[in-house]
């Protein structure tokens, strides 16, 4: 308790010593956790977009006449048993005829036509509400379109297909420029924690001398590192509610064509956690590197 | 108690540092090492408290062997150890309490206690009066015997001090000698590597003379 207690002061010490350095640090820091916040928000918002659309997404499987009735059943507990279905229901031909009837009265005349029910048999499908559930709806869907019972498939899903794509996107290419600017981020921290190791090249000399044990050296660097890291994840934060604050404020012609896919009120309390651990993680890798390359610790 | 058997130390594409080098010094002994600039005097104290490893050959401290000592286990070899430096090492923007007191901290001594040691250590070396004083602001002499209460305070069976006179005058090196005799007489090993013979020649120890990196004399209280 007394050692870590020690190390955080002294971590703090280093990190108020070279105020400027380290001000200029944290102020990248959050700036490179900025953007993949800002990929990170508006990732979780197309997944709740199309979470919402996924719930009225409705699958018609269009049942061959003359199937055997055993083989249907066999096919509705195949469809049953899968995770994305909320509800299954079979609608024999007779009863589509019925429906028909019902939803259109004014257009019975025309089944009067029919001897027999002009409608093929159904199995209609309800999914779960699932964020990534599009991609697996559709995948489902082939699969249970290849049995032989199966004419055809209905499956209105275009806007959320879409809306899938662009999220997709949009988490590549999170991805790929949040690897980047992560990567600057470490370099940065690495760099600032190898600045104080030289600025106190001395005294960790004479801590070795005198029997400093290797974590007694290395802890408040490890510490600096982290307590940089982790407030560059809170400061990332607090720019990333601002933004999305100002967003409306500032750009309000394209705030009307997105409101309806963003929700722009609030910051979801995950995003915060995600910058905050991120932030924390990178501060302390950058500085455990940083101290395996410039402290010697075994002799020469 | 160190022994050295069959040391060899040569630094790469250089010419041999210290070449078979044996020895043995007892536990309270109070040893001169001399000899002239470069003749191995500073690799062989670094080689006692590990700051550099021998190319071959044993080196046994209190029949520990110090080539096996892994480098996680250092810091309890080091705790044994007193290093008195020739250009100090002390950190100039610390008060001299700061800096004697970093020994017993690195250890988790207790504010109490390390207070108390620290007190009684600085009265040892004559600083009691400049404990509160940034160390860049007392003289060099003074500088010196911070160094001294440092090594000191941990209570260190060895105590070796690498050329602790070369920046001082006459007068002052004679005072930091006898400090060290005090230190010595509590039974403390104490290894002194100095080129100055007339210092020597003043304090009637054993003497243990190095030439280009061999052991030329090994001889116990006579001037050279």
């Amino acid at each position: 308790m007394k050692f870590m207690l020690r190390a955080v002061q002294q971590a703090l010490t280093n990190i108020l010593r070279n105020k400027s350095v380290n001000f200029l640090c944290l102020g990248i820091i959050a700036f490179t956790l900025l953007v993949p916040g800002i990929f990170s928000f508006i990732s979780f918002h197309l997944d709740r977009y199309i979470s919402r659309l996924s719930e009225n997404i409705e699958a018609i499987f269009y049942i061959r006449d003359n199937s055997d009735s055993a083989a249907i059943e066999k096919l509705l507990q195949r469809i049953e048993g899968n995770l994305l279905v909320k509800e299954v229901g079979f609608t024999s031909r007779d009863r589509a005829r019925l429906n028909f009837a019902r939803e259109f009265p004014e257009l019975e005349y025309i089944l009067a036509e029919f001897s027999d029910s002009p409608f093929p048999a159904s199995i209609d499908v309800k999914f779960r509400s699932d964020a990534r559930s599009v991609v697996q709806i559709e995948s489902f869907s082939r699969d249970i379109e290849k049995s032989s019972l199966v004419e055809s498939v209905q499956l209105n899903m275009d806007w959320a297909r879409k809306i899938a794509m662009i999220k997709k996107f949009a988490s590549f290419a999170g991805m790929f420029l949040s690897a980047i600017l992560l990567i600057v981020s470490i370099f940065i921290i690495f760099n600032v924690v190898k600045i104080n190791i030289f600025y106190r090249k001395d005294e960790i000399n004479i801590l070795r001398l005198v029997g400093a044990t290797d974590w007694y050296i290395k802890t408040p660097f490890l510490l600096e590192g982290l307590i940089l890291g982790s407030l560059g994840g809170l400061l990332a934060g607090g720019l990333l509610l601002l933004t999305i604050k100002a967003f409306p404020v500032y750009a309000g012609f394209v705030f009307n064509i997105v409101k309806q896919l963003i929700d722009f009120r609030q910051l979801p309390l995950k995003i915060f956690w995600e910058l905050l651990i991120t932030g924390s993680a990178i501060g302390l890798l950058s500085a455990f590197m940083s101290l395996r390359r410039f402290i010697k610790t075994s002799p020469g | 108690m160190i022994q050295f058997f069959h040391v060899y130390k040569q630094y790469f594409r250089s010419n041999e540092a210290l070449s078979d080098i044996n020895l043995s010094i007892e536990r309270g002994e109070f040893v001169f090492l001399t000899g002239a600039s470069g003749a191995g005097k500073s690799t062989l104290l670094k080689l006692i408290y590990k700051e550099e490893e021998p190319s071959k050959g044993q080196i046994l401290i209190d029949s520990v062997n110090s080539t096996l000592i892994p480098p996680a286990r250092l810091y309890r070899l080091r705790r044994q150890i007193g290093i008195v430096f020739q250009d100090f090492k002390l950190l100039m923007n610390r008060t001299v309490h700061e800096n004697v007191a970093i020994p017993l901290l690195v250890r988790g001594d207790r504010k109490a206690a390390v207070e108390k040691k620290v007190n009684s250590t600085l009265a040892l070396v004559g600083l009691s009066h400049r404990k509160r004083y940034l160390t860049s602001h007392i003289s060099g002499g003074e500088q010196q015997r911070v160094a001294i209460a440092r090594a000191v305070i941990g209570n260190p069976k060895i105590l070796i001090a690498d050329e602790p006179t070369g920046n001082l005058d006459t007068e002052l090196s004679i005072e930091v000698i006898r400090i060290f005799e005090k230190i010595n007489a509590s039974g403390i090993t104490t290894i002194i590597a100095t080129h100055d013979l007339n210092l020597i020649n003043l304090f009637p120890k054993r003497i243990i003379k190095l030439d280009k990196g061999q052991l030329v004399l090994d001889r116990a209280s006579e001037a050279v």
